[in-house]
């Protein structure tokens, strides 16, 4: 394992995979720290870049990406008190007032450095355990992946802020979108109306783009001309030197924190469905529970930056994990992923990291060498990453939508897959509008075709109904499911009784 | 009772999953599998049905109850207008891209966008989108078509 480890590192450390990293984490760092620009957003428009790059390249600019990205949202949220990402909310709690207080260097330190020992601490699960997970899905049959993707779809849905009801509607709407086209057995078209357009399904990528990028960029452009939360009170040019040893030893200082919450976050990534988003604000909850001085979170407290950002980093690990393993994406940014490997042909699934360890430990490596990278390129240019940060909608909006047109046409050199993305653009705004939360959506859209599968598959193995029940593992997921929904339900209704509806806009 | 937002949201995926769920009963059986391929769309259609009612029944509770009327914080001002503006722009640049071609199409568009979501007002700033626009263009079509070698849309009234 170490072996193909070391060779995947120096494979990775070769110009031709290195530069791709880089600019990936650049690209990343870069994106994590715009604020309205969330890292799906990042990925999707890199995801044209990749087209043209061999496997490897494409999925360590992918990889650079993602761990650049859960990084990048702490420079704003320590220095600005907004956070780059939804997975540095918590980032905002403490880093900000201590920024505030007079240590900004001190505040963006315990950040960087917190999500480099997470993001490692990640990586070495990633290593350890992606091929143990792959045997035991190998055991898995379709009545387990069937149950598998219940679950997920069950958690996800209860996680959709704004309401319950929505979530799961929403849900049945991503999976209904895989359902037009023609089925997968006996390629019977399905709802197509006797239109040419749509006979071959909607292909994913392009409705992905436009769900999520659209929604997103809309919802941007709507707010043009409201007045924007005032940030950046500390100046334009914050003095950032600090104590690198100083820090490093606070962090390591705290070896439970550091590790509870980067189990937190491992465990919320390899969770299909549930990303940086909650796992940074369940490891600040945990962080503040078990802290000696509760009272103190909220005012600049150390804890509160180790503990989300340490998470926001060991998720991706745990996100790559899920994918690697099972072949099931985790999130939208690791589908996007996934739909990069299925253009280069490659089988995303339990048999992976057997039948192409030259891929799987490069992936490991550039994770790895990424957050390495990370480090060094916020030592050297946060200050001109914040600068960025600045770029007016204006310019960044119409380049954004250049390459989402450009992600969808170079799928297969069609204007079809641009007219998917605008219909889907459209419908995607529409119900934001409508206040649908649209992660659920996204996780139906991904898991909708697999689950029709591995559901047909079990029934053609055995036509009884039971089973997806009484098989051990199918049960219990199905078990879990079933709490989940019922917690949700449960919460929401404590929920309603408390506080009066409320609006949220949920990515 | 009037009905909200979510009603109607609610109605509208009623109707659709109604709609196409008599649709499905029509699709072929296939001789060699047990379940047809309605079978699976069904559970997807009925769930869809199911939920769209309970979003109906949750929001006339919730407004009969006055939740909604009483906790509903004033919404902040949007630029709804230019949301529709960048979509209408968004459709002519999809429209026109397989007419004049990547580059010129793209030029269109970016600085179409940007005069939309910021109006320059001095020669310079309208120099600088210029720029902007051109810049896009080229550098994408440099980097996709002659480095990554993918291909972008040629346009058939110019041929570029």
């Amino acid at each position: 394992m170490f072996e193909l480890l070391g060779h995947g590192l120096l494979t990775v450390l070769e110009w031709k995979y290195l530069l791709p990293l880089f600019a990936g984490t650049l690209v990343g760092v870069i994106g994590g720290a715009l604020p309205g620009v969330t890292i799906t957003m990042t990925i999707i428009v890199v995801l044209p870049f990749t087209y043209g790059l061999d496997p490897l390249q494409g999925l360590a600019t992918m990889t650079g990406v993602y761990v650049g990205g859960s990084a990048g949202g702490l420079v704003t949220a320590c220095l600005l008190g907004i956070p780059g990402t939804p997975s540095a909310i918590a980032t905002t709690f403490d880093g900000f007032p201590m920024a505030r207080g007079g240590a900004p260097g001190r505040a963006l330190w315990l950040g960087i450095w917190s999500s480099f020992f997470g993001g490692l601490l990640g990586g070495l699960f990633l290593i350890l355990v992606t091929g143990p997970l792959a045997a035991i899905a190998l055991e898995f049959g379709p009545w387990e992946y069937f149950s598998l993707f219940v679950l997920a779809m069950a958690m996800v849905a209860g996680l959709a802020g704004s309401s319950f009801v929505k979530g799961l509607l929403s849900t049945a709407i991503g999976l209904l979108i895989t359902v037009i086209g023609t089925d997968p057995i006996g390629s019977v078209p399905r709802f197509t109306f006797g239109s040419e357009f749509i006979s071959g399904g909607f292909p994913f990528l392009p409705v992905l783009i436009g769900i999520f990028a659209f929604a997103q960029i809309m919802s941007d452009i709507e707010k043009v001309g409201v007045p924007k939360t005032p940030g950046a009170v500390l100046g334009a040019q914050p003095s950032l030197a600090v104590s690198h040893l100083k820090v490093i030893g606070e962090i390591l200082g705290r070896p439970f924190l550091l590790l509870w919450s980067t189990i937190i976050g491992i465990l919320i990534g390899a969770l299909p469905a549930i990303g940086g988003s909650a796992a940074n604000m369940l490891a600040y909850d945990q962080a503040k529970k078990f802290s000696r001085h509760p009272e103190r979170f909220g005012t600049g407290v150390p804890e509160g930056i180790i503990a989300s950002e340490s998470s926001n980093n060991a998720n991706v690990g745990g996100s790559l994990v899920t994918i690697m393993a099972f072949g099931i994406p985790g999130d939208a940014v690791t589908a996007v992923m996934l739909g990069a490997m299925t253009i280069h042909g490659i089988q995303s699934g339990p048999l992976f990291v057997s039948q192409q360890p030259g891929l799987a430990y490069g992936i490991y490596a550039a994770y790895i060498l990424a957050h390495a990278l990370m480090v060094l390129i916020l030592a050297a240019g946060t200050l001109f990453v914040l600068q960025i940060t600045r770029v007016r909608l204006a310019v960044l909006a119409p380049v954004v939508l250049v390459l989402c047109v450009i992600g969808a046409y170079a799928l297969n050199n069609t204007m079809q897959s641009v007219y998917v993305l605008l219909i889907f653009g459209v419908f995607g705004y529409a119900l934001v509008k409508a206040g649908f939360p649209l992660a659920p959506l996204i996780l139906g859209l991904i898991l909708g075709d697999q689950i029709e599968i591995n559901l047909i598959r079990a029934i053609m193995t055995d036509d009884s109904l039971l089973l997806f029940f009484t098989r051990p593992i199918s049960g219990g997921l199905l078990f879990c499911a079933a709490l989940s929904v019922g917690l949700a339900v449960w919460q929401h209704v404590r929920h309603q009784r408390r506080t009066p509806r409320e609006e949220a806009h949920d990515f | 009772m009037r009905l909200g937002r979510d009603s109607f949201a609610g109605l509208i995926f009623l109707s659709v999953s109604l709609a196409l769920l008599v649709q499905s009963f029509g699709l072929p059986q296939l001789p060699l599998v047990p379940v047809g391929p309605g079978f699976y769309p069904r559970i997807v259609l009925i769930f869809m049905a199911v939920m769209s009612v309970a979003l109906v029944v949750q929001d006339l509770l919730a407004r009969r109850a006055g939740v909604a009327g009483v906790g509903a914080p004033a919404q902040p001002q949007r630029a709804y207008g230019l949301v529709a503006l960048s979509f209408a722009i968004i459709a002519l640049y999809i429209v026109l891209l397989p007419l004049l071609g990547y580059r010129i199409a793209t030029v269109v568009f970016v600085a179409a966008m940007q005069a939309t979501l910021e109006r320059p007002t001095t020669w310079r700033q309208w120099a600088v989108l210029a720029a902007i626009a051109i810049g896009t263009s080229a550098l994408t079509y440099l980097i996709f078509e002659r480095y990554l070698a993918v291909l972008l849309p040629r346009g058939s009234w110019t041929n570029w």
